[in-house]
């Protein structure tokens, strides 16, 4: 708390603003050939390089005193545009930026003000440029966004065959995954071998390692934030795609020439119909079998005035496995997916005050039944939430980009429930329990550049949530471990609350053009918790709220960051080293079995504990030119304490990584080829292995994990992937490419998993450990068109 | 060339299948039947696909763990106690058939107490560590004290033995399609308790009557089925149709255990049922022996230690109190 004091007072003295004449230059930053708006667009005064950045709407708002200038607009990628401006009066310039792409030629541009990575107060901040992930290699073809984040520093992979992905230590559950606003909760396809954004339908993705932004909040480790494509408002145009595993297609165009404009974009696996006819014959042992995964995309956005615009955008996604057996009545059904809506409505108070107003829902499933002959069996469990979000942007003059608002979330969890029955009889297995909760936040956020060496970035954010009734508590005896008592809630009725400051402060200090000194502290707060029974992040993980058992887990994290740029911004380096703890981390009691929680609440069996960790983040990227690309090398060390686990001893979590590096290459040999190279390597994840075993008369050998929690390390992960992308002739109305890559180049088996295997012969039984390796040398062709 | 990649793709996900749905069914104890459908015809799937193209013998080194002390003792109903002693072994390697039984602890004390006389175990043979008691037979509803004082140290474990719950009637159904293959089936109303735990065991009197073992019986002693252990979690006080499909052993080398008859009694057997019923530390350690055994190889699961009732070693001591019917499958 102290900390936080400390916090609120620095932040709330605010400067006095200056009391000469002053005027408002504002605007939109739009991409000339679609419409699509530039998030992201350096808008300064040549003069004196202050300046400002375009909002994830393409807004920008700059306040100066009345002076003659010349404004720069400039995105890496576009041609840079210059306008004299005499400010004697508000005035409004809409823009549009032409891509460099087009004439394909060297960018030479006064790049004073590329130098974003030095001068801004953020740090461990990325952001992806769709077009270049999708020249780089990709698994099977299928361009995945959560895979290439995964190539930058501080965000380890969890391995193959999933998505989930760790930042600085902190668990999978600890990433806000946001597609326009809405909450995505379980971002994979296919258990985690595919993400559920089809980069076709992508605008930008930011990645928010720490320090976030006050107008984030509910998650401790990272925001992901994911944009959709406006949809061209020029003209009307497809694109699409056949890959090995799926097909796309997208359709955008305007509704009313630069006024409004819709894309639908959708996708869809078709292995599964290689199970049915006539490939498989009829009745044969695998012809009962099924699986897809499908995204559908869509957004609208219409301008209905120079001050109001609004969007409408939503996704849907479903992974379907059907499998049934055909000489018994044995059959298994797995649905589970994404739903997600969004209606957004910016507004223009005046030049200088911007709204965004979002309402969203959010949901997601997984269900899973099962059965033969007339016995049959149920399990779902689930997420809903409504989400009313209001964000202003106040930009009083230029040294100032003031954000505030507020956010207020109705969740609804339904942890894992299940449902069976034989015949005519239904088993007991408990009432369908589900858990609501209010989840409300205000925030303010400050950036204030004091002079041209220092910059101030600092935010609060105060939190409340609330689980509320219906709401039935199993209290149970500690040694039968039955139910036997229950407490009821009813309707509204509060169950438990818990509020919280969050502060964050964010310091620059400019050593001079060319590099910078960083450093920040925050404070976060997470109300969800997502308990995982395994370390992959399954289809099967059930989010839980924050209730009467379970605390809110928290989180501080210092960063420290030097960044320099060399070579006119060509080269781009950096080093953060970063310490966070972590609070109130769950995990399932040791021997928790999940028929355990029949009649009771899950969050019975979770223990806390707690956790820290700490690391250095070297970097350096080669932005321009026709060879570009980055390394990474994080060195990291991630530790977890729990009473009740490993006898109270400190443990290393699975994936500690002691050494992770990623290297990105992109090389533009001509200007229909371009060549694509990643290479990775990671410390091997962290196994519990027994330590001894006993063999019992009915020859069962049983394995006896007395010791270290996670006593194993696997063998490291190394891989490289190769692709070549191949433009088609330049047609007037029509683009085409072929995208040829390979997976794991020199075909490094990889361990996934290490399991025993028993042998038992008549007068020996032989325990032999085997590795198994998920994904050997694979090649993959695409093909991609748009007219 | 390509096809090779392609199948070792499908092989790779087939894996992940496997392992998920075996994860998914392990999620439900009392779902045993499931289970074992699930193996086998995902084990038919996965040959499709090429199982073991990705997979390779690896070399793992754990730090060596002291040795415990590993405790196997039952008491039934109008039945003398009976206690194995052994050693825990270090996990790899192999594990001679010999050795499982030189590794055994001769010579300790072991002792049956309930609440009014003590009984001090004989070791049935000198180089064995197996020992019967002689005097206190199993009464229903009793406790019973175990002792054991062996290399120095002191073990103790307690269990009880409930009243027996009778099935109201049992009897065999084909399976499916099949026409001479099923399972053994009973009706069972629980009784009005809370916490009644049953363990399920079959054995099949007849004799076969061809093959290698012609002329042998075809199961010398009682067999629990595959997830033998239940308890009326689910289903107190419900009355219903449950079936069990056959049991093995580890180490069978019947042909029945392998083939299509695996899991299934065949018309003609005369199957003896013997249902348990058993105390809740006694349940605890079947379901989670049970569920490492079905668990064996799954990434999915997190370890699953085991849950025993011995105090300064490793095992269960446990009571029966069992029920016994005759079907005769037909």
């Amino acid at each position: 708390m102290n900390v936080t004091l400390r916090f609120i007072l620095c932040f709330f003295i605010f400067p006095g603003f200056s009391f000469s004449q002053q005027f408002t230059i504002s605007g939109y930053v739009k991409e000339e050939s679609t419409g699509e708006s530039l998030f992201g667009t350096n808008v300064y005064i040549k003069e004196n390089l202050k300046g400002t950045t375009t909002n994830q709407y393409g807004f920008y708002s700059l306040t100066v005193p009345d002076t003659s200038f010349t404004l720069v607009f400039s995105f890496i990628g576009f041609q840079l545009q210059e306008f004299p401006v005499k400010l004697n009066k508000n005035i409004r310039i809409n823009i549009n930026l032409k891509s460099n792409a087009i004439e394909a030629k060297e960018v030479t541009i006064n790049a004073e003000k590329e130098d974003r990575n030095i001068q801004s107060s953020e740090m461990g901040r990325q952001t992806l440029d769709i077009e270049k992930i999708k020249t780089l290699p990709a698994f099977l073809g299928e361009v995945d966004i959560l895979k290439s984040i995964q190539l930058l520093p501080g965000v380890s992979s969890a391995g193959e065959g999933n998505s989930g992905f760790y930042v600085r230590g902190g668990g999978p559950d600890q990433n806000l995954i946001l597609l326009d606003e809405a909450n995505v909760y379980n971002a994979s396809h296919l258990f985690g071998f595919f993400s559920v954004f089809n980069a076709d339908a992508i605008q930008n993705v930011t990645l928010t390692k720490g320090n976030m932004p006050a107008n984030y909040g509910g998650r401790l480790s990272s925001v992901l934030d994911i944009q959709m494509k406006e949809g061209n408002n020029k003209r009307m145009g497809m694109q699409g795609g056949i890959g090995f595993v799926s097909s796309r297609f997208t359709i955008e165009g305007p509704i009313k020439k630069d006024t409004g404009s819709f894309i639908v974009s959708a996708r869809r696996t078709f292995i599964d119909l290689f199970f049915g006819e006539p490939f498989v014959k009829k009745g044969s042992s695998i012809s009962g079998n099924k699986y897809f995964f499908y995204d559908l995309n869509a957004k609208v956005n219409y301008r209905l005035s120079n001050k109001d615009r609004i969007f409408l955008s939503g996704y849907f996604g479903r992974d379907v496995f059907n499998f049934k057996s055909p000489d018994s009545e044995f059959f298994v059904k797995v649905p589970w997916g994404n739903a997600t809506a969004t209606a957004r409505w910016n507004h223009l108070f005046t030049d200088r005050l911007f709204l965004n107003s979002s309402l969203i829902y959010t949901n997601y499933k997984f269900e899973f039944e099962g059965g033969q002959n007339d016995f049959s069996f149920k399990l779902f469990s689930g997420i809903t939430d409504y989400n009313l979000k209001e964000d202003f942007t106040w930009l009083p003059n230029v040294n100032h980009t003031v954000k505030f608002g507020g956010q207020y979330i109705f969740h609804v969890f339904v942890p894992s429930n299940a449902t069976a029955k034989a015949g005519e009889v239904s088993f007991d297995i408990g009432k369908i329990l589900r858990q609501y909760a209010h989840d409300a936040a205000v925030y303010i956020n400050d950036e204030y550049e004091i002079n041209e060496k220092w910059l101030v970035n600092g935010g609060l954010r105060f939190t409340l949530f609330q689980q509320v009734g219906p709401f039935e508590r199993y209290v149970n005896d500690p040694i039968s471990g039955e139910a036997t008592d229950t407490l009821h809630y009813s309707q509204g009725q509060n169950v438990k609350t818990y509020t919280h400051a969050e502060p964050r402060l964010a310091l620059r200090y400019s050593i001079n053009h060319l590099s910078s000194l960083k450093a920040s502290v925050s404070q976060n707060y997470q109300y969800i918790h997502l308990a995982s029974l395994s370390s992959i992040s399954l289809p099967t993980d059930t989010w839980i709220p924050s209730s009467d058992k379970v605390k809110p887990q928290s989180s501080i994290q210092y960063a420290l960051g030097y960044f320099r740029n060399y070579n006119n911004n060509t080269y781009e380096s950096s080093v953060e080293l970063y310490y966070k703890s972590m609070q109130n981390q769950i995990e399932y009691e040791e021997g928790f079995l999940p028929e355990n929680t029949v009649n009771s609440n899950l969050d019975n069996y979770f223990v806390a504990g707690k956790g820290w960790s700490y690391g250095a983040e070297f970097f350096l990227k080669k932005n321009k030119g026709k060879f570009n690309g980055w390394i990474g090398y994080t060195l990291a060390w991630t530790k977890r304490k729990f009473p009740d686990l490993n006898n109270g001893k400190v443990f290393f979590p699975k994936y500690d990584r002691r050494h992770d590096v990623s290297l990105v290459l992109s090389f533009d040999i001509s200007k229909r080829w371009t060549l694509g190279a990643t290479w990775v390597y990671a410390t091997g994840n962290l196994n519990t292995f027994p330590e001894r075993v006993f063999v019992l008369s009915n020859g069962d050998i049983l394995e006896d994990y007395g010791g270290q929690r996670n006593n194993y390390r696997l063998a490291p992960y190394h891989r490289m992937d190769v692709s070549a992308t191949l433009k088609g002739k330049p047609h007037k109305r029509y683009e085409s490419s072929w995208n040829f890559a390979i997976f794991n180049v020199y075909n490094r088996y990889n361990p996934y998993i290490i399991y025993f295997d028993k042998t038992y012969s008549a007068d020996k039984i032989t325990i032999q450990a085997k590795q198994i390796s998920l994904f050997p040398l694979i090649p993959s062709v695409t093909y991609n068109f748009k007219f | 060339m390509l096809l090779k990649f392609i199948s070792r793709t499908f092989t790779s996900l087939q894996i992940f299948f496997r392992a998920l749905l075996k994860f998914l069914f392990s999620t439900v104890g009392a779902l045993n039947k499931i289970s074992v459908f699930g193996k086998k015809y995902l084990l038919i799937f996965s040959i499709i696909f090429f199982i073991t193209s990705c997979e390779k013998n690896v070399t793992v080194e754990v730090p060596v763990a002291s040795e415990e002390i590993v405790v196997e003792g039952k008491i039934e109903t109008d039945d003398v106690a009976i206690v194995l002693l052994s050693h825990t072994l270090p996990f790899f390697g192999e594990i001679n058939t010999s050795e499982i039984l030189t590794n055994s602890i001769i010579g300790a004390t072991v002792i049956v107490e309930d609440d009014t006389e003590a009984d001090t175990l004989v070791q049935l043979s000198p180089l064995y560590g197996i020992y019967i008691g002689n005097k206190i037979r199993g009464i229903q509803g009793k406790k019973y004290k175990l002792t054991v004082l062996a290399e120095g140290k002191t073990i103790h474990a307690f269990t009880s033995i409930p009243q027996s719950v009778k099935l109201d009637s049992v009897w065999w159904k084909p399976d499916g399609n099949r026409d001479s293959l099923g399972f053994a089936w009973a009706h069972l109303t629980d009784p009005d308790t809370v916490g009644n735990c049953y363990r399920w065991y079959a054995q099949r009197i007849n004799h076969y009557t061809f093959g290698p073992e012609k002329g042998k019986m075809k199961d010398s002693i009682f067999i629990p089925a595959p997830g033998s252990v239940f308890e009326d979690k689910f289903i107190n006080t419900k009355s219903f149709d449950l079936s069990f499909p056959r049991g093995r052993f580890q180490f069978s080398s019947k042909e029945d255990d392998s083939n299509d008859e695996e899991f299934f009694f065949k018309r003609g057997d005369t199957i003896v049922l013997k249902f348990c019923s058993i105390d809740r530390a006694h349940f605890e350690f079947w379901r989670t022996e049970e569920t490492q055994v079905q668990n064996n190889g799954n990434p999915f699961g997190s370890p699953a230690p085991l849950s025993g009732n011995i105090e300064g070693g490793l095992g269960i001591w446990g009571g029966y109190s069992p029920f016994y019917d005759t079907i005769i499958a037909r």
